[in-house]
């Protein structure tokens, strides 16, 4: 049950707001009890693992930038991180910003106290980035399906990297912030219903999972039913064995070996059954072990942007060629019948007349034999 | 030495054969490997001096539309040299054919796995379709599974461009199992449609881990086909009535395919449905096909490396003794004669050969050349 729980935390990580609710600073609390604190405050936030933990950075060297404190003179030290992504300990933390928001000592920006996460990279821009990331992916969540062609989406993808990397530099701050503003009131829906549409996904996910542990749990339960009427079957054949001795007058001997061999046919009968299932569970339980390796990824109608640019040409209903005639006279509908679409002829024209028009010429011989070391001589010399 | 020549000789020399695989009456297979790499390749080598009329058909065939398509999903041809009379082949090497993995009952599939590769199958379908190419073979064993568990269609030895009006194309092709009932009735005109009907049937068979419509002779695969999806009316499919060969073949009733397949999602009878519709204009393309909520629905598809894979090993048993055109059609990367054990056992296999025969040879001579 817990662990259940664990993977649902982990799949809402994204949605965890970073810096301070009350219960994922318990989580936090709860699962990393090796960090020792000092402080009577409960610091929460900070990058979330799979398990929805958040490991902290633990380093010998550590010292407070603050008051020049280190791990000799204070074994039970612990460095916090703000939000201007400078590290203090603990003790700074709590003489400097219990009495209210004040400035950050190292750079003057007002500082919050429970504002401070825990720190998990050893490198505070890497800290910084991810944070970013989590918080512009929230919002920045529109999908392939949302475009109406690669173009499109890549447009959009190459937009979020530039917002990002301008709050990751800080380059432009208030216009960056202001196109988060803009991009937010714009598509507010759609980012509500793509939430939901993660959300589902984690449900479904976890409805799978559920029905896998059942099969599993199902499969253990017939299995040792088997191995209780095995049981049973024997200690049946062992008191038929003593009945038949006690009443019958042949050979002790004889009538043991044909009860043994009637036993045997029996468990022959009933294992041959079975091993097919077991072998069959076997195998299955080693391909789940195995997928734990290489995740499966969702599946991508098309992998390339051949119809991205389906813009070049128009396809009229009808053309007066004189090649397709026959096609469209077609008086016995035999053409018909047989699934012939003179469409396709007319596309084909189109799109051979329209291929190459965007790509720029090779620039030079290297580069042609570059592109294709397998040159087909034969078609060349042709 | 004239360029030409020479240019030849040192296209030889990258290329390093190895042992014999396989042989037919056309070609013969080698296993080989690129001497600067190492990199193992399928060399095949086809017969030139023996052919009356010049170079086998399907050889051309195939070199002329494989060395156009190159995709994850396709086979490549790597190279393509002479050496003496003959024409060679170079061709990746793939160890199994999605047949092989049928057949092996040691392997379980599971929805994913299938899912995996039918949409690696319409992937392939779609890059040969969106470039003009008909491949007109597709069954399970020419779709082949290289090594990392992707599947790659083979053996373009019958493949034709399509969509050039005024051409008349045979009927007589796709082994009759996976052949539309369109082509059955011998239509000389048809189009991508006659591929998705393969891979329909391919994916039934998937499912049910044996073939879905086994008919013994053309006249019974028309029959076998009614009788599991109804005898089509005029409405089902308008002007079938007209085509050249076609034939009354009794009544029956639709069955709804959820009685054969019970397991199977909605969605997957739904694309499976949407392959095997009998009016050609109205069967799914391979391109609406990747668009079917049936992959995007969970489980997600296996990723390639996890798929089952053959657990038969290359082993050096003896060739079984087949006719040449049924070897010519099924050595695309040459792997096939060694697992001749696995080969599939036919009711009548005789049969089946002599008709096979037929298509090859009405493809020689009568086929009007498409360019």
């Amino acid at each position: 049950m817990a662990n259940r729980s664990n993977v649902g935390g982990w799949l809402q990580g994204k949605t965890v707001r970073k810096g301070g609710i009350a219960s994922t600073n318990s989580h936090t609390r709860s699962s990393t009890p090796q960090v020792q604190s000092t402080s009577s405050t409960v610091f929460g936030g900070g990058v979330k693992d799979a398990s929805g933990r958040t490991s902290e950075f633990f380093s010998m060297d550590d010292q407070c930038p603050v008051c020049k404190s280190d791990r000799y003179l204070n074994p039970k030290l612990r460095l916090l991180v703000s939000a201007c992504y400078h590290k203090m300990c603990e003790s700074c933390i709590d003489r400097l910003f219990t009495l209210g928001p004040a400035p950050c000592p190292i750079c003057n920006k007002v500082l919050r106290k429970l504002a401070f996460t825990p720190q998990t990279f050893e490198d505070l821009g890497v800290e910084k980035e991810v944070a970013i990331r989590r918080r512009i992916t929230k919002e920045f969540n529109k999908r392939r399906e949302d475009f109406p062609d690669l173009r499109a989406y890549n447009d959009y993808l190459e937009e979020v990297e530039d917002i990002t990397f301008n709050l990751i530099y800080e380059i432009d701050l208030s216009r960056t912030e202001a196109r988060i503003q803009a991009y937010r009131a714009e598509n507010a829906a759609l980012i509500e219903r793509n939430i939901q549409r993660e959300e589902a996904y984690a449900q479904a996910l976890k409805e799978q999972e559920d029905t896998e542990r059942r099969e599993r749990e199902y499969r253990a339960m017939e299995l040792r039913r088997e191995e209780e009427e095995e049981r049973e079957e024997r200690e049946k054949g062992r008191r038929e064995i003593i009945d038949k001795l006690e009443t019958s007058d042949k050979n002790a001997a004889k009538v043991i070996a044909k009860s043994r061999a009637n036993a045997l046919k029996r468990s022959t009968a009933r294992s041959t059954s079975s091993t097919i299932l077991q072998s069959n569970a076997k195998l299955l339980r080693s391909r789940a072990a195995r997928s734990t390796t290489v995740p499966d990824v969702p599946h991508v109608p098309l992998q390339d942007d051949w119809y991205a640019y389906e813009d070049m040409f128009e396809l009229k209903a009808g053309y007066q060629d004189f090649m397709s005639e026959a096609v469209r006279k077609d008086r016995e509908g035999i053409m018909r019948g047989g699934g012939y679409k003179v469409e396709e002829a007319w596309e084909r024209a189109l799109r051979c007349a329209v291929a190459g028009l965007d790509l720029a010429p090779m620039a030079s011989s290297t580069s042609v034999t570059d592109f294709d070391s397998g040159g087909d001589i034969m078609m060349a010399s042709a | 030495m004239d360029a030409v020549e020479k240019a030849n000789t040192e296209r030889q020399r990258r290329w390093a054969k190895d042992s014999k695989v396989g042989e037919g009456a056309y070609a013969v297979v080698y296993r080989g490997r690129e001497v600067a790499t190492g990199r193992k390749v399928a060399i095949k080598k086809i017969k030139v001096g023996q052919f009356k009329d010049g170079l086998d058909m399907s050889a051309i065939r195939e070199v002329k539309y494989l060395r156009e398509l190159r995709h994850q999903n396709v086979i490549e041809l790597l190279d393509v040299f002479s050496s003496k009379t003959n024409l060679n082949l170079v061709l990746e090497f793939l160890d199994s054919d999605l047949e092989m993995i049928i057949k092996d009952r040691s392997l379980v599939f599971l929805p994913a796995d299938i899912k995996s590769w039918m949409a690696m199958t319409f992937r392939g379908l779609e890059f040969c379709h969106r470039n003009w190419v008909l491949h007109r073979d597709l069954k399970p064993n020419n779709l082949l599974i290289a090594s990392d568990g992707q599947l790659k269609i083979a053996d373009f030895g019958l493949a034709r461009d399509f969509a050039d009006p005024g051409y008349k194309m045979t009927c007589q092709v796709i082994t009759r199992w996976y052949r539309p009932p369109e082509l059955l009735f011998g239509s000389r005109y048809y189009s991508s449609a006659v591929d998705v009907w393969s891979v329909g049937t391919i994916f039934a068979e998937l499912m049910l881990r044996i073939p879905y419509l086994p008919g013994e002779s053309d006249m019974d695969q028309l029959k076998t086909i009614f009788r599991a999806l109804g005898t089509p009316t005029e409405e089902d499919w308008p002007g079938h009535t007209k085509l050249p060969d076609y034939v009354p073949v009794g009544q029956f009733p639709k069955t709804p395919l959820r009685d054969l397949f019970t397991a199977a999602s909605a969605d997957t009878l739904n694309l499976l449905s949407k392959c095997l519709v009998y009016e050609p204009r109205k069967r799914i393309t391979a391109r609406e096909a990747l668009f079917h909520p049936y992959f995007t629905a969970l489980p997600y598809p296996t990723h390639p490396s996890k798929l089952p894979q053959c657990t038969t090993q290359f082993s050096g048993h003896p060739l079984e003794e087949v006719d040449g055109n049924v070897e010519m059609n099924s050595t695309g990367p040459g792997v096939k004669a060694n697992n001749s054990r696995l080969k599939r056992k036919l009711s009548s296999p005789n049969d089946d050969t002599k008709t096979r025969s037929i298509a090859r040879r009405l493809d020689f001579t009568k086929h009007t050349p498409s360019s």
